[in-house]
């Protein structure tokens, strides 16, 4: 599975189409992170479905005084920590510019 | 040549892109500045700005909206500071290009290169502060992240700045 991040809006989304079809894709999965009980599972079952998924970058910036928001937030920076370590590649896009942070580019 | 530079609040992207362009040759300097002095704190950064810039030769033309009418020398160093200011300023001020935000940044840079020889353009990275945005922050993070895209497919060279260090995605170190 190849796990593509960045910040939002940076491009992830184009760039992922440019790897595998639609159905093998999965587009930010930063927001199926929220309330699961086992994201090791998870994210088992995302690398295993799916041979492309993006997630944006979610946790810089001051930590949210609303407690929900607060935990999205950590919930979706585990679940892109899990999903990179199961990629074989994991590709940050910054202004719409791919670059490899484990692995090689495609 | 056409660096474009981006970072976070503070990461030194400021007095980075100002060293680029002393680097480059003797052309005249241009300071593009597009941060209208609204209130108190605007007025602060302007100074603190001014003060980095003061010994370093720049001329400043103010131009807050409408790039494409900027007035600068032809063969001249330009630094553009910043797109997020002038994005914003487009989409939310009176006179500003509203829905057709994106086209007057592009353009406007695109009329920049016309005329300078260097142009290092400023912006800045909002966009990994959380996905928790509705209406007019989701807006702005959404057209600066077109911008952002639009310049980089235009750009010789994009670094990113973490604390002070760049970081090339596209490119390298102009001079």
């Amino acid at each position: 599975m190849i796990f593509v991040t960045g910040p939002l809006f940076s491009g992830k989304a184009d760039y992922a189409r440019t790897l595998c079809p639609e159905d093998k894709l999965l587009l930010n999965a930063h927001e199926l992170a929220d309330g699961k009980r086992d994201p090791a599972a998870l994210a088992d079952a995302l690398a295993a479905r799916y041979a492309v998924v993006t997630a944006a970058e979610v946790g810089g910036g001051v930590v949210p005084v609303d407690p929900v928001q607060r935990s999205r937030r950590e919930a979706a920076g585990r679940l892109s920590c899990l999903l990179a370590a199961r990629a074989d590649t994991v590709v940050r896009v910054f202004c719409g510019i791919p670059t490899a942070i484990k692995g090689e580019l495609p | 040549m056409f660096t474009l530079i981006a970072g976070g609040a503070a990461s030194g992207k400021s007095r980075y892109a100002e060293d680029l362009i002393l680097r480059t040759s003797d052309a005249p300097r241009v300071y593009i500045a597009t941060l209208e002095p609204f209130d108190g704190e605007c007025r602060e950064r302007i100074a603190r700005h001014r003060a980095m810039r003061a010994d370093k030769g720049f001329r400043t033309v103010e131009r807050y909206r409408d790039l494409q009418r900027v007035d600068v020398p032809v063969g001249c160093a330009a630094l553009l500071e910043d797109v997020g200011n002038l994005t914003a300023n487009e989409l939310y001020s009176p006179g500003g290009a509203g829905e057709d935000t994106v086209n007057a940044v592009v353009r406007g840079v695109e009329a920049l290169l016309v005329k300078c020889r260097t142009l290092v353009a400023v912006s800045n990275d909002t966009l990994s502060g959380g996905a928790d945005y509705e209406g007019d922050t989701d807006r702005f993070l959404r057209t600066l992240g077109q911008i952002n895209r639009a310049l980089a497919a235009r750009a010789d060279n994009v670094a990113e700045i973490v604390c002070g260090v760049a970081v090339y995605h596209k490119g390298r170190e102009p001079y």
